[in-house]
């Protein structure tokens, strides 16, 4: 949450001589961070970044205290001079209006009725909201904002007159109830709502988010209903995100607020009302207060402080910071008790939030860099899949092929298969990502199409895909995806890169089967590893999946003997019939004789396909007989069972 | 006679030194060892010589033979390395080379390998939990209130699937946090990790998209401190960004660490003194803080006996701030643009 804080204002609670942007870096370095000082004429702005769960700091006067405790930390004078407020003087006529309140939606309503002139504001007043970022209006509006500012509760004019009621009753809204807030737009609740409803069941408020229309102060009003309301937090941030109505009171209220500061933000706007706007209380005061602050003290051992800091720090100098900050301090042996003011209990509940405070106040730059050295209690694999990935990537990489990433979520039309088994978002941002997909092709794919202008693209990808699961997270598969697009783009290339891949992953085991569409499927034993894919003849993908992968890789090294006799090699070419596969020819010619050590498809032309045997034993030279003889075998063989010719 | 053999000796030297030609070479061959060659010739006359000094001469002439054939061999040598030489010397080097193919890894795979190799050298091991979460690993155990903004579906993605009795809704985790509590429920301390994973937020703008990487580092011992986290910070920001480059912690608010920090790394263009791509000298990096107790308990670990330390910044901004990649649309790294992944 941002706020503009104003110099001249933080300085009605602030006595040092600390220049703006020494104040700034201080504020930064322990506090909250200013994220800009901006000099505009004579004032000097500090935009500030208040954090979710200081909303006690969205307060001039709370921002004061934080910047006396950090000045003064940093050796420089500051002291925090708080005002004290009158009491609000109370007339002899009882409140006008019976307010019936719901505990459950309200922790305290404070409220009076008050004669006033309605007119512009004193100069100061209006440039002080309108350095801060809030319009001014007209003096009675003017004051709930600049109260708001000041102390940090967010608080409500009414028109009296305008409200002309016996009672007004606090409860939920029902849903389809109608109301029309002071900006004059219409809006249809869907219940849950806190609000103010009159005699004739109208809404007049609609608490802790923004003011109606009916109620709202107008050029002629001379009553005025000064209210504050301290709620239930929960409530407000649903309804101020339900309607996209997300004032800086929502926004404050939201996050819940310290009932104590009602008090003293009423009172400080029934004197800013005296002071500008000759304002004169006409009622009693109203303070129904059914949920009362709570303190409580948090025990914080001194040894605990020292060991989550990481250095020894007094406990005098804890206390010394604790006390600017507005906690009570007591050292006993061993410990620190520390009394939590009003304004922080709702934060402060464990010594570690006490800490905290300390040790910011303290200064983190103050504090040493030590990496901490010990050892996490796994042992460590060298080839796990990081490993394996890596070495998969930089493959690909000095092959040629370059690396995408493409989005994990995709549309309806990009995904395979039917869409019930697809893992779908409840809220997507648009619908072209709305399925979790199960495969990375088709996002390739679109790629392709994106860099239409390149001729030939070798792209890949390494990610997950998602498999829907009953009653339980989906699987997150991790696949090996890629595309070429080429004239004339080779099956074959796509197959060399597979083949080259499993080999560096010392995977030997590896079969590339017929399909029942163009392409081939991938094995790796009886696994199935994955596809290629031949879409037309410019165009291939594949993918494989990188679990079964990880299954088979090894680094593990098999040595075999050098050869002590040399191989002898041949060439034989058979004519075969289309369909034979020449894996199976080379399969079978190896079956011969275990003196066969090699068969390579060497050549092919036509319906002639040329093998390359190498024949080598061990023990001994191969003589000539026994190469023809398992020659004979081979030729033979081939012959009968693939009804082949020699050439 | 022998003045003969020598003044043929000396001849044929001088014509061979005298020539860089091959065929000059093999001409003067010819014309002293060839058929009527003038050595040859010389040989011939040995009928004619005195019996006494026959031995003599043919011992020199011998010789001679050998010394010219000797020369003739060297000379025929120096010529053809020569030769090889002047063609050599006429080739153009600047003409292109006939590459190997080379792709590209891309930036985030390759900023990824930076990242976790500088942890892994100070023990933190990397591991990849899931993207699809449970509500309890992503907000519940990390000591998020009920109601609390990033828990609505504004901001986080959710799952059109049954929710878990136990764990909640299932939506798509916002951040690697969620990886601390599957790490602590995994292992028992000392525990340091580095998840690194994808996340996803509801937003898509110039500095935001809404599928995006994270790395979250987790230490849990006996006694850590600030101290060692400004450790590790400052460890990191050296090692990735530079020598000169270093981390400072602001006081800042999560919902799992108490106390919280916002990690600030110095500008590596002015210093750190302050200049117009900065905020005085300092660039904002990331969440860290001191693991909640609160945490440890929901993971099963007792808090009263260990705590620990966190922190998790996106690795596509660690990878803008880095010098010489100043993308000014963050969609662009997933854009795929061939000409942009080719540029690294």
């Amino acid at each position: 949450m941002n706020i503009k804080i104003i110099d001249s204002w933080l300085r009605e609670y602030l006595d040092t001589k600390a220049k703006p942007a020494q104040i700034a870096k201080d504020l930064s370095l322990r506090a909250v961070s200013v994220e800009r000082t901006e000099k505009i004429g004579d004032e000097t702005v500090y935009d500030i970044e208040v954090t979710t769960n200081r909303p006690d700091l969205m307060s001039t006067r709370a921002l004061a205290m934080e910047a006396a405790a950090v000045l003064s930390e940093e050796k420089i004078d500051a002291q925090f001079k708080d005002k004290k407020f009158p009491e609000a003087s109370s007339a002899d006529i009882s409140f006008p209006i019976k307010i019936v309140d719901d505990p459950t939606l309200t922790n305290r309503i404070m409220a009076v009725i008050m004669e006033v002139k309605i007119g512009p504001s004193p100069k100061e007043i209006s440039q002080r909201l309108e350095l801060s970022g809030i319009r001014s209006l007209n003096n009675l509006i003017d004051v709930t904002n600049y109260v708001m500012r000041e102390i940090g509760h967010p608080t409500h004019v009414f028109d009296f007159d305008l409200l002309n009621t016996k009672k007004m009753i606090i409860r939920k809204s029902k849903p389809g109830e109608e109301l029309t807030t002071l900006d004059g737009k219409t809006y249809k609740l869907t219940g849950g709502d806190i609000v103010g409803v009159n005699d004739n069941g109208e809404i007049i408020d609609l608490l802790g988010v923004m003011g109606t229309k009916n109620s709202v102060v107008q050029n002629n009003t001379k009553r005025i209903m000064f209210f504050l309301d301290n709620l239930n937090p929960r409530l407000i941030r649903q309804t101020s995100m339900n309607l996209g109505i997300r004032t800086e009171a929502a926004i404050i209220n939201e996050k819940g607020i310290d009932p104590e500061l009602t008090e003293i933000a009423f009172k400080r706007g029934v004197e800013l009302f005296k002071e500008i706007a000759g304002g004169k209380v006409i009622s009693k005061v109203l303070d129904i207060y059914p949920n009362k602050a709570k303190t409580h003290t948090v025990n914080v051992e001194l040894n605990k402080i020292n060991s989550l800091i990481g250095v020894d720090v007094p406990a005098s100098k804890s206390e010394e910071i604790l006390k600017k900050l507005g906690f009570g301090v007591k050292i006993n042996k061993d410990s620190l008790e520390v009394l939590v003011p009003t304004i922080r209990a709702a934060e402060v509940l464990i010594p570690e939030d006490v800490i905290e405070e300390i040790a910011r106040v303290y200064g983190y730059h103050k504090l040493p860099s030590v990496v901490p050295a010990f050892l996490n209690n796994k042992s460590n694999s060298f080839a796990d899949t990081f490993f394996y990935e890596d070495k998969i990537k930089n493959a690909l990489k000095y092959w040629g092929y370059t690396e995408v990433y493409t989005y994990s979520l995709i549309s309806e039309d990009m995904f395979d298969g039917p869409i019930e088994k697809a893992v779908k978002l409840k809220n997507p941002l648009t619908s072209d990502m709305e399925y979790m997909r199960t495969s990375l092709v088709p996002s390739l794919l679109k790629v392709v199409k994106e860099n239409k202008s390149a001729e030939m693209i070798r792209i890949f990808e390494l990610a997950n895909t998602y498999h829907k699961k009953t009653n339980d997270l989906p699987e997150e598969k991790l696949m090996l995806s890629g595309v070429l697009k080429k004239q004339n783009a080779s099956f074959f290339e796509i197959k060399g890169v597979i083949e080259q891949l499993l080999t560096d992953l010392g995977i030997k085991n590896y079969k590339f089967k017929q399909r029942g569409v163009p392409g081939a499927e991938v094995f790796i034993g009886q696994d199935r590893l994955g596809y290629i894919e031949i879409i037309n003849s410019n165009l291939i993908d594949f993918e494989l999946g990188f679990e079964t992968i990880l299954k088979h890789a090894t680094l593990k090294k098999i040595y075999k003997p050098l050869a002590k006799f040399p191989p002898i090699v041949e060439d034989i070419t058979f004519v075969l019939d289309e369909g034979i596969n020449s894996e199976d020819v080379s399969e079978e010619i190896k079956l011969q004789s275990f003196l066969i050590r090699e068969v390579t498809l060497k050549d092919q032309f036509e319906n002639a396909k040329t093998f390359h045997i190498i024949y080598q034993a061990e023990d001994r030279n191969l003589t000539n007989t026994e190469i023809a003889e398992i020659r004979g075998q081979i030729i033979t063989s081939i012959q009968s069972k693939f009804k082949a010719s020699v050439k | 006679m022998e003045e003969e053999l020598i003044r043929i000796k000396n001849n044929a030297l001088s014509m061979i030194w005298d020539t860089d030609d091959a065929k000059e070479l093999e001409e003067i061959k010819l014309q002293f060892l060839g058929r009527s060659g003038q050595l040859t010739l010389a040989m011939k006359q040995l009928p004619k010589i005195d019996p006494e000094k026959r031995k003599e001469f043919g011992i020199l002439a011998n010789e001679v033979k050998e010394t010219i054939e000797g020369a003739l061999k060297e000379k025929t040598h120096e010529t053809k390395t020569q030769a090889v030489k002047s063609h050599v010397s006429k080739i153009d080097v600047t003409n292109p080379g006939i590459k190997p193919p080379l792709g590209h890894l891309h930036l985030i795979t390759q900023a990824i390998s930076e990242i976790t190799s500088i942890f892994e050298q100070i023990g933190f091991g990397r591991v990849r939990y899931s993207e699809v979460e449970w509500d309890w690993y992503s907000f519940g155990a990390l000591n998020f209130p009920e109601g609390h903004p990033a828990r609505d579906d504004w901001e986080t993605f959710f799952i059109d699937a049954e929710p878990s009795k136990k764990y909640g809704p299932m939506l798509l985790t916002p951040h690697t946090s969620s990886g601390q509590i599957r790490e602590m429920e995994n292992s028992k301390p000392p525990i340091k990790m580095l998840n690194l994973a994808k996340c996803y937020r509801r937003q898509s703008d110039v500095s935001h998209v809404p599928m995006f990487h994270q790395f979250e580092g987790l230490a849990v011992d006996q006694n850590l401190s600030i101290v060692n986290l400004k450790g590790v910070l400052d460890y990191f920001v050296k090692s990735y960004f530079g020598e000169k480059r270093s981390a400072r912690i602001r006081p800042y608010h999560f919902e799992f660490t108490e106390p919280s920090f916002e990690v600030d790394v110095s500008c590596g263009v002015c210093d750190g003194k302050g200049c117009k791509l900065c905020k005085e000298g300092w660039l904002e990096m990331g969440g860290a803080g001191m693991v909640h107790p609160n945490v440890l308990k929901n993971s099963g670990i007792d808090p009263n006996k260990y705590n620990g330390f966190a922190f998790g910044w996106g690795v596509e901004r660690v990878l803008m701030m880095k010098e010489g990649i100043e993308i000014d649309d963050l969609r662009l790294l997933y854009s795929n643009k061939l000409e942009f992944l080719e540029q690294f």
